[in-house]
């Protein structure tokens, strides 16, 4: 494991720079890897197919269900399809809320929720 | 109706997508019709969910001449 522990007077997150509402308190950002390791076997990469058109309005149907749990203020998610090598990103969600509660829980059952609901496959390639 | 196949069902009937002659049927009538069309969809049958029109079909849906049906095996997206 690393562990880096640093303390900065610079600005943190570029991104958050020129916030000017001031009512966000937490971003939380989340970025699904793909493993080396699947299923016991070592692979390259990871190919993702999808219902593209029903995944999308799932996705969104189902953010809009649990923003009506879970406050926040700004959710985003991009779902990768075709081939993802091993290291590289096949899904990222970007939660802003108020506390960061309410950005951990979402993005906990978005995820249980895609992987139960949502049509994208994934298989081993090459 | 046009039929859509993704995944271990792509695979299965070796298409992505079919025509279906079919109409107002409910999805029992429906999967026998799919099994007669493309018999190897059988094994699949039982883990298979139905989608009409982008969204997941209810219990009682009726499928429609015009619909896209989607046929989904488990999902494994993220």
């Amino acid at each position: 494991m690393k562990i880096r522990v640093e303390i900065t007077k610079e600005p943190l997150m570029a991104r958050e720079a020129g916030r000017a509402d001031g009512g966000i308190g937490a971003v939380v950002e989340f970025a699904g890897i793909v493993r080396r390791d699947e299923d016991g076997a070592s692979i390259s990469a990871l190919h993702y197919e999808a219902y593209e058109a029903m995944a999308k309005t799932e996705m969104e149907r189902i953010v809009g269900e649990l923003a009506a749990r879970f406050s926040c203020q700004a959710v985003e998610v991009v779902h990768r399809i075709g081939r993802v090598p091993v290291g590289e990103a096949s899904i990222t969600v970007r939660i802003e809320a108020k506390h960061r509660a309410e950005a951990f829980s979402l993005l906990t059952e978005f995820m249980n929720r895609l992987k139960q609901d949502v049509p994208i496959w994934k298989k081993v390639g090459e | 109706m046009r039929v859509l196949f993704f995944a271990q069902v792509r695979e299965a009937t070796r298409v992505a997508e079919g025509e279906l002659d079919v109409a107002d049927v409910d999805a029992s009538a429906l999967w026998n019709a799919l099994l007669q069309r493309w018999p190897t969809l059988a094994a699949h049958r039982e883990n298979t969910r139905l989608a009409r029109n982008g969204s997941y079909a209810a219990r009682d849906e009726i499928f429609r001449a015009g619909d896209e049906v989607a046929l989904l095996p488990p999902v494994s997206g993220g």
